[in-house]
């Protein structure tokens, strides 16, 4: 019973970081219509830049800080220089177009920073444990997982209350209407990747935290894709709820069916559940059912 | 952009002069020397380097070639199919060191053969399961299986609970000898080459064969839109589960047929990154043209040796440069896909269509 709530909590902690580069995956989705492969490399550049930072001294508050601000740049000249060209092309191009994009990121991601596994060092998160009655979590995962919500609480009141946010809502809603009432699309498309871009760091730094930082831990960034396919493309809370549900599952498998197919079952389970529940559900849980006309 | 102009003067008579593959004799002309040049004077000319350069060209193209059926005819897009490339080669790696081969067989020098046979079923079967749900799902959320695919096969399956087998540890050895073809040991990279060549030539042909009959047809049908293919009276699953197969043949094939090239198999020789790769094969070729893959995989390959080739001298006083070519190829790679999406979303055989045909019709373009 202890063994269930732990691995229970743990993979509600960790889906919150996964619902936070979802967010910012739907975001783009919802807002351009761009099917984004290259999140994962974009959660890698994120937790680079933080632990660059950190690890020069800067307190790791005023680090991610600096990290929102290049991530912001980032996100705007990737949508400027690559995607805006873009816009109307089929899906194949815009989508094997950011399969180049986390190929450019890793490979110089890779130069810069080496393959060697990195750490947040000293430790950002005491590793002492933290009992809440029976169960016992590892500081890291609490308190990436309150920052995770923070954040998501943030985003979404970003998006219900500010100019900006309606603005971005109403582009996602209908382009034309939005055009028509003086939101600038293009603008509006930047805004889009750069808060994408700081989600996935967010994400990334709080990943790195956990098991430290390499190549791999975009990886982590991958499964996003069953996260938005779980709770809809284009529904911010069904990637909310779809990130815990992958992070819970995920910790499920390694706590339980490791002992009977052992290996890399963790690591492959969301993508497996994914294929099976595409061909039960495709659109998700709350995503938008496409009727198709000739 | 499939059609060539014909030159000034050159009528058919019949359909069968219309629809037949080389159609003037400028064409059968070209055709022969290029097999001579394929045949003759590059094993003449090239040393072993350049050879095994051609080898790389011509695996990739055989892998792309499934890809290609699938993305640019059927429109089912993959991005797994190192997956089944992975298949074919395991499953010919095993056959040929765990079987027990009748002697005859073995004598014959058929092991290799029946095996790149039976690794090329098994690859296309693996590739019809996880197009099984392509009867449902369709665009992003095809890609998405497919991924599953790659994840599931190689880094699960595969280097999991196959490289076990034999208690071989994470490689798998072919020992010198083992590779046989009748009488040929396949050892050297000449001999790769030959058999290289006689694939690609053989799988170019079908694929070309099978485009221009009703299964091809059926297969562009789907592409172009899949509800109108239906209405038309096209068993649409049928046909995107026929496609599955035949990509995963071919693939089995490439996989099968590159082991001769290697001295050991192991997962790390089909990474997600080769799948991905093979797409951006045929994107920088062209997409729906089989002038595309072939154009596309030497473009690729040929490309990243001269990077490499350049990156040499500069690694006399950057010594990090040569540690880290890998990466760079990476990026380069990145970079290359974008640009070629951005500045020639169709491929370099639109260049090589637009120039035949200002041959063909020079001096009088109309």
């Amino acid at each position: 019973m202890d063994l269930f709530l732990m691995t229970l909590a743990t993979g509600i902690m960790v889906g919150g970081i996964y619902a936070l580069v979802a967010l910012g995956w739907v975001l783009i989705y919802k807002c351009s219509g761009v099917l984004n492969l290259a999140m994962g490399e974009m959660t890698l550049i994120g937790a680079y830049v933080s632990l660059s930072f950190y690890s020069m001294g800067v307190p790791f508050l005023l680090s991610m800080l600096f990290m929102l601000i290049i991530g912001f740049i980032l996100g705007i000249l990737t949508e400027r220089i690559f995607l805006d060209r873009l816009i109307g092309e089929p899906v194949l191009t815009v989508i094997m177009v950011t399969v180049g994009l986390s190929f450019f990121f890793k490979g110089t991601l890779e130069f810069i920073w080496g393959t060697d596994t990195r750490t947040f060092s000293p430790p950002v998160f005491s590793i002492e444990p933290i009992h809440i009655g029976p169960v016992v979590i590892g500081q890291v995962y609490l308190w990436s997982f309150l920052a995770a919500l923070v954040l998501l609480v943030v985003f979404v009141s970003f998006f219900k209350y500010t100019r900006w946010g309606l603005a971005m809502q109403a582009t996602a809603d209908d382009e034309m209407a939005a055009l028509s009432l003086g939101v600038s699309a293009r603008y509006v498309y930047a805004a889009a990747w750069a808060i994408a871009f700081m989600a996935a760091g967010v994400g990334g730094t709080l990943l790195g935290n956990i098991n430290g930082l390499n190549i791999s831990v975009g990886y982590l960034g991958l499964l996003v894709l069953p996260v938005v396919v779980l709770g809809g493309l284009n529904s911010v809370p069904g990637a909310i709820l779809g990130g815990v549900i992958i992070g819970v599952l995920q910790n499920f498998c390694g706590a339980y069916l490791d002992k009977y197919f052992p290996g890399g079952v963790k690591e492959i389970a969301p993508f497996a559940f994914m294929a099976v529940f595409l061909l039960w559900k495709p659109y998700g849980i709350w995503g938008w059912e496409r009727i198709e006309r000739v | 952009m499939s059609t060539t102009f014909l030159p000034c003067g050159e009528y058919h008579e019949s359909y069968r002069e219309d629809h037949a593959w080389w159609q003037t004799k400028f064409i059968k002309a070209k055709m022969a020397l290029l097999m001579l040049v394929l045949f003759v004077g590059i094993p003449l000319v090239a040393d072993s380097y350049w050879l095994s350069v051609c080898n790389q060209i011509g695996y990739t193209a055989l892998g792309a070639l499934g890809v290609q059926l699938l993305i640019g005819f059927c429109g089912q897009v993959t991005l797994g199919h190192a997956a089944f490339l992975a298949v074919g080669a395991y499953t010919s790696t095993l056959l040929i060191l765990e079987f027990p081969w009748p002697k005859v067989l073995m004598d014959w020098g058929l092991a290799y053969p029946v095996s790149i046979f039976v690794a090329a079923i098994a690859a296309g079967i693996w590739c019809v399961l996880f197009g099984l749900p392509s009867a449902k799902v369709k665009g992003f959320y095809l890609i998405l299986t497919t991924m599953a695919a790659q994840f599931i096969t190689v880094d699960f399956v595969i280097t999991q609970y196959i490289s076990q087998i034999g208690g071989r540890g994470q490689a798998f050895s072919l020992p010198p000898g083992t590779i046989r073809i009748g009488p040929w040991v396949i050892d050297s990279d000449l001999k790769v080459y030959f058999m290289m060549i006689v694939l690609v030539i053989l799988f170019t042909a079908v694929v070309v064969n099978l485009l221009r009959s009703r299964v091809g047809r059926a297969w562009v049908a789907i592409r172009d839109n899949d509800i109108s293919a239906e209405v038309m009276g096209i068993h649409v699953v049928r046909y995107k589960l026929f496609a599955f197969f035949v990509a995963g043949f071919i693939g089995g094939v490439a996989g099968a047929f590159w082991i001769s090239n290697l001295a050991a198999i192991s997962p790390e020789h089909f990474p997600w990154f080769w799948s991905l790769w093979l797409v951006g094969v045929i994107l920088i070729g062209g997409v729906g043209s089989i002038h595309g893959t072939i154009f596309g995989s030497i473009f690729m390959v040929v490309v990243m040796e001269l990077l490499q080739m350049a990156v040499l001298p500069l690694a006399a006083s950057y010594p990090k440069l040569l540690m880290d070519f890998l990466f760079i190829k990476e990026a380069a790679f990145g970079l290359a896909i974008c640009a070629f999406m951005i500045f020639e979303p169709n491929g370099l055989a639109y260049r090589w269509w637009q120039a035949k045909n200002y041959f063909n019709l020079w001096p009088f373009s109309y």
